[in-house]
C-alpha cells in the first residue's frame, strides 16, 4: 500500500506516453510471442475483423442469391448451402464468440483491475495460437471439399455428406473451444486473483462482471461443445453409430449435445456486449449507472439460466410434449434479467450529460436493436406460435436481432470506445456517427423485413422459393448492401484515424474506471504505479481540459482518492 | 379422338392449380381450424412487443434530446444512483406477465380465442390417418387403402393425423396455412394433425414446405395440399388405387410414364442437364450398349460390362429395376451412392414397366411441355 502515491498516477504523467505498448519491442516475434495481453488482444482483433469481413462476404453473396427465385449468381443449390455454412460457422466461431472476451477483453480486463496482465500470460499466447489453428483448419476444410451442414452440423446429414471438409472443420470447432476455454479460465482466475486492494466484487466495472458471467460459461459449456463434435468425428471416420439411427444411434440425441453447448454460447456472444454497453451508457452519458446491482446480478442470473433452457431449440424434434413444457416456462425466465438491464440502461440516460459520441451512437442502436430482439424472443418461447415460427425467417431475423444488431454491435461500440486507448488515436467522430447511422437503417432493412418473412411461412436455408416471397427478400437484400457501406465507411474511419487521427488523450470520453488513468496507448507494464481504486462509476471529479482535449480527474473534489478517507465496503452505492 | 383430347384438355386444367395466398400482415391465410387460435397469440404477444418497444424507444428519445450535454458542459450530479421500489417494479412486472404468456401457449383459452400447444398435439381419436415418409428430396403419403401420392390430398372437415418418419436425414413437415410443423425423424415415428374445413378442390393448393435443412434438394422440397370434401375425396381415392391398373397395356408407358416420372423430377431431368442424379436423356441408348454405354460406374465398371447376356444384368429392364429399387447398388459416376432413396414397396411391377416403356419413347416426349409430341402411343 505504500506505494500507493495519489500524483503519481496521474494522466498527466507524460513519460509513460513516450514507451508503449505498440513501440516496447519491434519485430515478428516481439508481437507472435508477446506475454502482453493488450497485444494479444490486438492480434485477436485483427484476427477476428478479418474473419468477419470473411462472413460478411458470404453474407452478401447468398443475400445477393436469393434476390430471385431460382439460379441468381449460382446455378448450383449446393454452393449456396456452402455460403450459409461459412457464413454461419465463420460468423459465430470465429467472430463473435472470440470477438469481445478475447479481443476487447483481453485489451481491457487486466486494465480496469490496475493488473500489469492476465494471471495466464503464457495460457492467454496459446489460447490466441489456438485459435489461429482452428481458422486454418477452416481453411483447410475448404481446400479439402468445402461443406454445407449449417453451422449446426446436424446429424445424419452431416455424417454422410458427400462434401469433405466436415472432419477438419468440426477439428477446428474442437481447437476453437479449446481456445475459448482457456480465455474463459484465465480471466475467472484473473478476477478472482488480481483485483486490487479496494476493488471489492461490487466495486468492478460491470464490464469485468459481464466478463466473469461469460467466462464461467465457457469453461463450463464448452467441453460439451468438444464432446459432441469428437463423437460427430468417430461417427464420420470410423462408423461408431451414435447419432445415425442406420447404425443403431439416435439424431436428437445429438440436438441434445449440441444446444447444451450453443444456448449457453449465444450468450457467451451476448453477456460481454450487454457488458460493454453498461459501460458506454454510464461513461458516454457522465453518470452513475443506475442499479449497478441489478445489472450484476442480472449477468449472473442470465448464465445461470442459459444452461436450463437449450431444449427450446428442439420443440419440433421429437423431444417429449412435457420436456417441451418445461423447457417453455424456463425459456421465459431469460426475459426477465434482459428486461431488467434494458431498463436500468434506459434510466441510466435519466439527468445524465449525455455526450452524443461515436461509442454512444452504438449503444442507443444497441438498445434498440436488442429490445426488439428481445421482444420477438416471446413468440418463440411460447409454445404454439413457435410451431408456426420454428425454422423459418422468423427465427433468422430474431437472433440476428439479439446476434448481429446486439453482440456485433455492442463489440463495435466498444471498439470504438477502446479504439484511442488501444491505438493513441482518435477517429473522425462525424464518420464514425454516419457509418453507425447507415449501419443501423441498412440492418433494420435486412431484417426487420424477415420476421414478415418468416411469419409468412418462408423456411429457412432455402435456395429457392415461392414468387410471392420475393418482394421481401429484395427489400432485404437491399438492406443488406447498405449494411455493408456502413461497414465498409466503419472500416475506412478506424483506419483512416491510424494514419491521420489526432492524438487520443488518457481519457478522451471521461471515462472513471482504470483504463482511462492509464496513457493512450498504454506502456507495457500499463500502470507505473498500482492506481488507487475509486467509484468507477462516479463522475462528478472530472473536469473537461482544453489543454488536454481530454477529461482529467479533479482529484480534490473525489473523497475516495483523498488519502485520508476510509475505503466504504460498498462502492456502488 | 374427341374424347382423348377432351380427357387431355381437362386435364390439363386439373394440372395448374394455383396456390392459396393472401392473408394479412403477419400471417398467411388461416386455413386449419386452430391456425385463428394461434393467431390471436401472436397478435396478444405482438401488442405486448409494440407496446414495450414504444415504451423504451420514446423513453430513451426523450431523455438523449433532454439531457443532451455538450463537451466541456459540467456533469450534473442528481440523477439517482438506484431506486429501489422502480427496479422492484420492473422486476416483477415482467414476471407477472410472462407467467400468462406461457399458459395461454401451453393451455389456451377459449374465452380468449387461444388454440394452446396441448390442443395442437391432441389429435382427436376418430382422426383419418396418413403417413408421411420424407426423404431427399421428395414426400410420399401414404393412405389406409395403400395408395400413394406424391402431393397431399385430405378430406376437408375431418381431423386428419399425420404419421412423420424420415428415410435418410431430418426433415420437417410444415404447411404454413395450416400452422403445422414437425421434424421428421429417421428412426423415430413422429405426429401431428390437423383440420382444414375450407375445400380447396383440385384447382387450388396449400403449400408444403419442408423445414428441416437437407442438403441441395431442401427448397424443392415444397409439395401441394389440396382439400376435398369427402365425396371428392372418396373419388380420388378410387380412381389413385386403381388408375394403373385401368390403363391398357399398350397404353401404359404413354399414360403412366409420365405421371410417375413426377416423382422423379427432383433429381432426373430429360434434357440432359445432371441433377442430383444422371439425365434421363439417352438413357436407352446407354443401357443398350448404344452411345454412353462406355460410361463408367463408382467402381470402375462400364454400363457394358454390367449389362448383357450372361454378366450380371441380363437385360437393360433388369439393371433399370434393380436402379429403381437398390440404387446403391451401381451407382453412375460422378454420382453419390446416397443420392437416390430405394423405391421398393412404392412402385409395383407395372409402375417400373410404365417407366421402362417411357425410357424407350424419349425421344417422343418433350421435355419442357413434359407431355408426349404424339397424340396417341405408337402401335409395334
Amino acid at each position: 500500500m505504500t506505494a500507493i502515491n495519489a500524483n503519481n498516477d496521474s494522466v498527466l504523467d507524460h513519460t509513460a506516453s513516450t514507451d508503449n505498448y505498440l513501440t516496447h519491442t519491434r519485430g515478428f516475434l516481439s508481437w507472435a510471442l508477446t506475454l502482453d495481453h493488450k497485444r494479444i488482444g490486438v492480434m485477436y482483433l485483427i484476427g477476428v475483423l478479418t474473419s468477419f469481413l470473411g462472413g460478411g462476404i458470404f453474407a452478401i453473396l447468398l443475400r445477393t442469391e436469393l434476390l430471385t427465385p431460382g439460379p441468381t449468381i449460382t446455378a448450383n443449390p449446393t454452393t449456396y448451402n456452402i455460403w450459409f455454412t461459412l457464413h454461419g460457422a465463420i460468423m459465430v466461431f470465429l467472430v463473435i464468440i472470440p470477438s469481445i472476451p478475447a479481443a476487447l477483453g483481453n485489451f481491457v480486463l487486466p486494465i480496469m483491475l490496475g493488473a500489469k496482465d492476465v494471471a495466464f500470460p503464457r495460457l492467454n499466447l496459446f489460447s490466441f495460437w489456438l485459435w489461429v489453428i482452428g481458422a486454418c483448419c477452416a481453411i483447410v476444410s475448404l481446400l479439402v471439399g468445402q461443406f454445407d451442414t449449417g453451422w449446426t452440423f446436424y446429424v445424419p446429414y452431416s455424417t454422410t455428406t458427400e462434401l469433405g471438409g466436415v472432419v477438419p472443420v468440426v477439428v477446428g470447432v474442437f481447437i476453437l473451444g479449446f481456445s475459448s476455454i482457456f480465455t474463459g479460465m484465465n480471466f475467472v482466475v484473473t478476477i478472482h486473483k488480481l483485483r486490487p486492494p479496494g476493488m471489492t466484487w461490487f466495486r468492478m466495472p460491470l464490464f469485468l462482471w459481464a466478463l466473469y458471467a461469460t467466462a464461467l460459461m465457457q469453461v463450463l459449456a464448452t467441453p460439451v461443445l468438444a464432446i459432441t463434435v469428437l463423437l460427430l468425428i468417430v461417427e464420420r471416420t470410423v462408423g461408431i453409430g451414435i447419432f445415425d439411427p442406420s447404425l443403431g444411434g439416435d439424431p436428437v440425441l445429438f440436438q441434445h449435445f449440441f444446444w447444451f453447448y450453443s444456448h449457453p454460447a449465444v450468450y457467451i456472444m451476448i453477456v460481454p456486449a450487454m457488458g460493454i454497453v453498461s459501460e458506454l451508457f454510464a461513461v458516454h452519458s457522465h453518470r452513475h449507472i443506475f442499479g449497478y446491482r441489478f445489472i450484476a446480478y442480472s449477468s449472473v442470473a442470465i448464465a445461470l439460466f442459459s444452461f436450463l433452457v437449450w431444449g427450446h431449440h428442439m420443440f419440433l424434434s421429437g423431444q417429449s410434449p412435457l420436456l417441451n413444457t418445461l423447457f417453455s416456462a424456463i425459456s421465459f425466465s431469460v426475459a426477465i434479467p434482459s428486461a431488467v438491464k434494458v431498463f436500468n440502461w434506459t434510466a441510466t440516460l435519466y439527468k445524465g450529460s449525455i455526450s452524443l459520441t461515436t461509442p454512444m451512437f452504438y449503444a442507443l442502436a444497441f438498445l434498440i436493436l436488442f429490445t426488439i430482439g428481445g421482444l420477438t424472443g416471446l413468440h418463440l418461447a411460447t409454445l404454439n406460435t413457435d410451431v408456426h415460427l420454428h425454422d423459418t425467417y422468423f427465427v433468422v431475423a430474431h437472433f440476428h436481432y439479439v446476434m448481429m444488431g446486439s453482440a456485433i454491435i455492442g463489440m463495435i461500440g466498444g471498439l470504438h470506445h477502446w479504439w484511442p486507448k488501444m491505438t493513441g488515436r482518435m477517429y473522425s467522430e462525424n464518420l464514425g456517427r454516419i457509418a453507425c447511422v447507415i449501419v443501423f437503417i441498412g440492418f433494420n432493412i435486412t431484417f426487420f423485413t424477415q420476421f414478415m418473412l418468416g411469419s409468412q411461412g418462408m423456411p429457412r436455408r432455402y435456395y429457392d422459393y415461392q414468387p410471392e416471397y420475393q418482394i421481401y427478400h429484395v427489400i432485404s437484400t437491399m438492406g443488406s448492401y447498405v449494411m455493408a457501406v456502413g461497414f465498409m465507411l466503419t472500416a475506412y474511419t478506424l483506419l483512416q484515424s491510424l494514419w491521420s487521427g489526432e492524438r487520443a488523450p488518457a481519457n478522451p470520453w471521461g471515462g472513471r474506471s482504470l483504463e482511462w488513468q492509464c496513457a493512450s496507448p498504454p506502456p507495457h507494464d500499463n500502470f507505473p504505479v498500482q492506481p488507487r481504486v475509486g467509484d468507477c462509476y462516479d463522475f462528478s471529479c472530472l473536469r473537461w481540459s482544453e489543454e488536454e482535449n481530454g477529461y482529467i480527474v479533479d482529484r480534490s473534489m473525489d473523497p475516495e482518492l483523498n488519502a485520508n478517507a476510509p475505503k466504504r465496503a460498498e462502492g456502488a452505492r | 379422338m374427341t374424347v382423348i383430347t377432351l380427357a387431355l384438355g381437362s386435364a390439363l386444367l386439373a394440372a395448374d392449380p394455383t396456390p392459396i395466398l393472401g392473408g394479412d400482415f403477419w400471417m398467411p391465410p388461416p386455413a386449419s381450424t386452430f391456425a385463428e387460435g394461434l393467431d390471436q397469440m401472436f397478435m396478444f404477444i405482438n401488442w405486448l412487443c409494440y407496446f414495450f418497444f414504444a415504451l423504451i424507444a420514446v423513453l430513451m428519445v426523450f431523455f438523449v434530446i433532454k439531457y443532451h450535454a455538450p463537451k466541456g458542459h459540467t456533469f450534473r450530479m442528481d440523477g439517482p444512483h438506484h431506486h429501489m421500489p422502480l427496479e422492484l417494479t420492473w422486476l416483477v412486472i415482467p414476471t407477472l406477465l410472462v407467467v400468462p404468456i406461457f399458459w395461454l401457449g401451453f393451455a389456451g383459452s377459449r374465452t380468449l380465442g387461444v388454440e394452446g400447444y396441448v390442443g395442437l398435439t391432441t389429435p382427436p381419436r376418430n382422426s383419418y390417418e396418413i403417413q408421411a415418409i420424407a426423404q431427399k428430396w421428395s414426400w410420399s403419403f401414404k393412405y389406409p387403402n395403400g395408395v400413394i401420392s406424391d402431393d397431399l390430398y385430405i378430406p376437408a372437415g375431418e381431423p386428419v393425423r399425420m404419421q412423420l418418419r424420415a428415410v435418410d436425414v431430418l426433415h420437417s413437415f410444415y404447411v404454413p396455412n395450416f400452422r403445422v410443423k414437425r421434424d421428421c425423424v429417421p428412426g423415430r415415428y413422429g405426429y401431428l394433425w390437423f383440420q382444414a374445413d375450407e375445400p380447396t378442390g383440385h384447382s387450388r393448393y396449400h403449400h408444403l414446405f419442408c423445414a428441416e435443412y437437407c442438403g441441395n434438394g431442401h427448397s424443392q422440397m415444397n409439395r401441394r395440399v389440396f382439400v376435398l370434401s369427402r365425396t371428392d375425396f372418396d373419388a380420388w381415392l378410387k380412381n389413385e388405387e386403381t388408375w394403373l391398373e385401368k390403363i391398357d397395356d399398350a397404353e401404359l408407358y404413354w399414360k403412366a410414364g409420365p405421371k410417375l416420372f413426377a416423382r422423379c423430377t427432383s433429381c432426373h431431368t430429360l434434357d440432359g442437364v445432371s441433377g442430383v442424379g444422371p439425365s434421363w436423356k439417352g438413357i436407352w441408348d446407354r443401357v443398350n450398349g448404344g452411345a454412353g454405354s462406355d460410361g463408367t460406374f463408382l467402381d470402375g465398371k462400364t454400363y457394358r460390362d454390367l449389362i448383357g447376356p450372361g454378366k450380371e444384368f441380363a437385360t437393360p429392364e433388369d439393371y433399370i429395376r434393380d436402379s429403381i429399387l437398390n440404387p446403391a447398388n451401381h451407382v453412375v459416376k460422378p454420382f453419390s451412392p446416397s443420392g437416390m432413396p430405394t423405391f421398393k414397396g412404392q412402385l409395383d411391377d407395372r409402375g417400373i414397366d410404365a417407366l421402362i416403356g417411357m425410357m424407350k419413347h424419349l425421344d417422343e416426349f418433350d421435355p419442357k411441355t413434359a407431355k408426349w409430341l404424339k397424340a396417341t402411343p405408337e402401335q409395334k
